[in-house]
């Protein structure tokens, strides 16, 4: 990549269960004009527009970037609309960012949402295919036996879910925007809760949420706004077939073939210690032991000693704090939840991430992880230009 | 050798969905229910009719309400002699382009009309309400001619 990047401007929509006040296209706007103003610049300013969202037939409105153009400025700038599944708000992002990288674009707007308050994403995700394997209660029933499967391979206790889900929402509470705020949760009441997809529990999965995120893009030579950006180190994406006979899923091929690239860009040889927090897509409590192994974190099969000893925990004082911001866990605007972990990374370094602020965070991963668990996306953020 | 059984199957997918309107297509339905229609002043003046949200121009949120006549003229139209089973009239009628007085673009609905020898472009039409309004654009009926009135 010719240009070195980074993100200049953030704006995200506080994360809820209904936002039946706003339209569509005004959800989106709210979130992009906050992002424009923390980055001191108007549609005037904006080269480009990369909008992602999961699949239209979440919403039921087919392209819906085809009817965005008004809201999101893009009259007579060219638009283009990515879609990668879950994994599309970190794929947006990286879309954006090349953007401005290759040289093409000076400063790129981005913005992924999702309104589950009007849509029907748990039924979208299992529509019966003649001839082909019925999926039938969503993305929680398509991972549970994945993480049954890691849990055998790994002999992990059967607690470490619910210490996920505990520590994410005790993390969420420190942000305003999390769209779940449960600061006294329990073990206990995790424990307690209705088991949905053995071994996961009603409070070991995310919840569905209406939100934007956005974030300005800009070139070394075009930086603007009061805070220090949010230098962008490494960007890398992969993909895999959902499923095969034989196909490794607990510990997927493409996740580490594109952990192993972002890091080298980014300089990368130990994640653990050379990266101050991670935004890592945890929608499921089990995915945090998952992948802290698929990542390099952690050795294959001791992801979950990390979980237990507090390592990823900001209350406990952890070493490398995983979700600060609460995470998928905490909020699940579906398209926007990757770039979410994205902005968050960023937020991070540019210390500008209030109560749930990483001490002198200098270096950050974001991640995002969709369909079959088989298109990942990742970027890793820095205070300095490396 | 025989060719070779290719399979098939019908599949049908079918979906219940939800949708806010949000402050201004919903301000113009809500008006539609009570009888009234409200455009929107743009940047450059102009009063749009159904109203945008976002400037088509600029980009700018757009809350400029203005309500305009129910009265206004056909600019363009297109006679449809056999009216399919969704249309909102069963009778042979007018697809039209309608521009509202007060506004400045015109509006797509249907008009009421005896023949297509009836309709001349530039004729004065006039809002025909349905019986009972509740919020959609089906709340105007259709349009109807007002006559000897042509502009």
């Amino acid at each position: 990549m010719a240009e070195l990047a980074a993100v200049v401007g953030i704006g995200q929509t506080r994360y809820k269960t209904r936002r039946t006040d706003v339209s569509i296209a005004g959800l989106l706007r709210e979130a992009v004009d906050r992002a424009l103003a923390d980055a001191d610049v108007t549609f005037d300013d904006i080269d480009a527009v990369i909008i992602g969202k999961a699949p239209d037939m979440f919403e039921g409105v087919v392209m819906p970037e085809s009817y965005l153009a008004d809201a999101l400025g893009a009259m007579g700038k060219p638009m283009l609309r990515v879609h990668t599944a879950g994994s599309v708000g970190g794929s947006t992002a990286i879309v954006a960012a090349s953007h401005v990288q290759s040289g093409t674009f000076k400063r790129v707007l981005t913005v992924t949402f999702e309104k589950q308050s009007e849509s029907n994403a748990m039924w979208a995700l299992s529509t019966p295919q003649p001839f082909s394997v019925h999926l039938n209660a969503g993305a929680g029933g398509y991972f549970a036996p994945i993480i049954r499967e890691y849990i055998r391979r790994s002999g992990a206790p059967g607690d470490i879910g619910i210490k996920v889900a505990v520590k994410d929402r005790r993390h969420g509470a420190r942000n305003p925007l999390a769209h779940l705020q449960l600061p006294d949760i329990t073990e206990q009441e995790v424990r307690d809760s209705m088991m949905l997809w053995d071994p996961l529990r009603f409070l070991e999965a995310c919840p569905s949420s209406d939100g934007a995120c956005a974030m300005v893009i800009a070139a070394e030579d075009s930086i603007t706004g009061s805070k220090p950006p949010a230098w962008i180190r490494g960007v890398a994406m992969r993909s895999e077939p959902t499923m095969y006979a034989g196909r490794e899923e607990v510990n997927p091929q493409a996740g580490r073939d594109c952990a192993a690239d972002v890091y080298a860009q980014a300089g990368i040889t130990n994640p653990r210690k050379d990266l101050d927090c991670a935004e890592i897509y945890v929608p499921f409590s089990w995915y945090e032991p998952m992948w802290l192994e698929n990542l390099g974190f952690a050795p294959e099969g001791e992801g979950w000693k990390l979980t237990q000893e507090g390592a990823t925990s900001l209350d406990a004082g952890g070493d490398i704090p995983w979700n600060c911001s609460g995470g998928v866990l905490c909020s699940n605007p579906i398209g926007a939840s990757g770039m979410i972990r994205f902005a968050e990374a960023a937020r991070q370094v540019r210390g500008d991430a209030g109560a749930h602020q990483v001490e002198g965070a200098r270096l950050a991963m974001g991640h995002a992880y969709g369909g079959g668990a088989q298109f990942f996306a990742m970027w890793i953020v820095g205070a300095d230009k490396g | 050798m025989a060719a070779a059984e290719l399979l098939s199957q019908e599949f049908e997918l079918g979906f219940t969905y939800t949708r806010s309107t949000g402050p201004v297509v919903g301000k113009f339905l809500t008006g539609l229910r009570d009888g009234k229609v409200y455009g929107v002043r743009g940047s450059d003046g102009r009063v749009l009719v159904p109203p945008a949200e976002y400037d088509p121009v600029t980009a700018a949120p757009l809350t400029d309400f203005v309500e305009v006549g129910q009265e206004g003229r056909l600019l363009s139209w297109c006679w449809v002699s056999e009216p399919r089973e969704a249309h909102l009239l069963q009778q042979p009628f007018a697809w039209a382009m309608v521009q509202l007085d007060g506004a400045d673009v015109p509006m797509i609905h249907c008009l009421e009309a005896p023949s297509a020898e009836a309709v001349t472009t530039g004729a004065r039409v006039s809002i025909s309400w349905a019986d009972e309004r509740q919020g959609f654009i089906t709340d105007i009926r259709c349009f109807t001619l007002l006559q000897g009135a042509a502009s």
